[in-house]
């Protein structure tokens, strides 16, 4: 294996360990947050799939094939108690 | 001030429109000045924004969901199909989900959601709305004559227009505050840029329409409205507290048409008894209509002694609207 990229294995893994001790934590935070708010946003345009009409349906039919793919764990999440992840966090 | 001079004195009023109770006349004035503007070599559209639209009526042409119909030179006329256009839209949206995910079918949840949502009542509202953003932003005619829905409707409507806004710009800034959040996970994990939001656009893109709509409704420069009412007590004092809560969504009032004026000369002949109490009855409103709506009267219409539907019959009234007609 040649100097240099051994040298960059190195400097990669240090790098993941950093970012295991500081960034994973936030990130995983960040992106739970934005996981949340993803559904409350599926659920003020589309609040008529729980049978919540929120808004004027004509415009929120164009949002509907954004939102597709998280349209079924968004209607489990929603019409649950607790979150599993809730534990998890 | 005379109809005919607030035409001439605003030239760039280019969008008009005639607001009103049911069967007062909106309609007709819509079309007659159609005609009258047509006349003068301007280039007009009349069309309807009531899913029980009557234009084929009074042209007496099938003009239905048709698109603009050529009534005769530089005059056309449309009436939206509401129906026609949620269910275009609709395949659209199926369409795009089978697109963007390369499905052959879409998913049952989904189909009910999209056939539960066109049975919603405000869907043709929203409907004919959207489409008025496309007529209006097309730009092929000089005018744009709305034939509006009666009050109650066309309140509906303009409200619609700001709760719309509101909702739109509370669900970009959370859409927003979501790339953020995306970006921030991205940044953490190194990662390259987050893909843009395309429903960020996708709402940016439903706001510049309903504003484009809206905005045109309010704007004192470009859009004349104008009250139609009748020399009878219920219509004034409706058409009071109409005026007065189209004031506060700022649509420009441009005047008022009292329509229906039976000509007061027949009072000289031998009328009977009958007629002769309407026509005291009617002098005495239309003194009202003068202390209540003082010099924004614009006109007075007469009652003609058959109704109004064909072209030349539209003619009689462009005239009776705007003076006799002149060459030009």
């Amino acid at each position: 294996m040649p100097e240099e990229t051994k040298k960059r294995n190195w400097f990669d893994g240090v790098k993941s360990v950093l970012y295991g001790m500081a960034g994973h934590d936030m990130a995983r935070y960040a992106l739970k947050t934005r996981g949340s708010m993803e559904h409350l946003f599926i659920l003020i345009t589309m609040g008529d799939l729980l049978g919540i009409p929120i808004l004027p349906p004509y415009y929120s039919l164009r949002l509907l094939p954004y939102v597709v793919p998280q349209i079924s764990t968004w209607k489990r999440r929603m019409l649950r108690e607790k979150d599993l992840t809730d534990a998890l966090a | 001030m005379s109809l005919r001079e607030v035409f001439e004195k605003n030239p760039d009023r280019r969008y008009v429109m005639f607001g009103g109770k049911g069967g007062l006349g909106k309609t007709t004035f819509s079309a007659a000045t159609g005609y009258w503007l047509a006349q003068q070599g301007y280039k007009v559209l009349v069309f309807s924004v009531d899913p029980q639209a009557s234009l084929s009526d009074i042209f007496k042409r099938d003009i239905f969901g048709k698109g603009p119909v050529e009534i005769m030179p530089n005059l056309y006329a449309q009436e939206i199909d509401a129906d026609r256009r949620i269910k275009e839209y609709q395949q659209e949206i199926r369409q795009k989900i089978l697109n963007m995910y390369g499905m052959d079918k879409v998913p049952e949840e989904i189909e009910n959601y999209i056939q539960a949502a066109a049975a919603e009542p405000a869907m043709e509202e929203s409907a004919i709305f959207d489409e008025v953003v496309d007529i209006v932003v097309s730009g092929k005619y000089d005018y744009y004559i709305y034939d509006l829905v009666p009050l109650g409707h066309a309140l509906y409507y303009l409200s619609m227009a700001s709760v719309y806004d509101q909702w739109i710009d509370k669900i970009t800034a959370l859409r927003t505050e979501m790339e953020e959040y995306s970006k921030v996970a991205a940044v953490m994990r190194r990662s390259k840029e987050t893909e843009e939001d395309q429903i960020l656009r996708e709402l940016q893109y439903i706001k510049q329409r309903i504003n484009t709509s809206s905005g045109i409704l309010t704007d004192k420069q470009k859009t004349a409205f104008f009250f139609v009412l009748v020399p009878e007590e219920m219509i004034i004092l409706d058409t009071k507290k109409a005026a007065e809560l189209f004031a506060k969504f700022d649509v420009p009032l441009a005047g008022y048409i009292v329509n229906r004026v039976i000509p007061a000369e027949l009072s000289q002949q031998e009328i009977p008894e009958y007629l002769r109490n309407r026509l005291q009855m009617q002098a005495g409103y239309l003194g009202r209509i003068g202390q209540v709506f003082g010099a924004e009267v614009l006109t007075h219409v007469p009652e003609f002694e058959r109704d109004i539907t064909g072209l030349p019959m539209i003619a009689r009234m462009a005239d009776a609207l705007f003076g006799p007609a002149e060459a030009k």
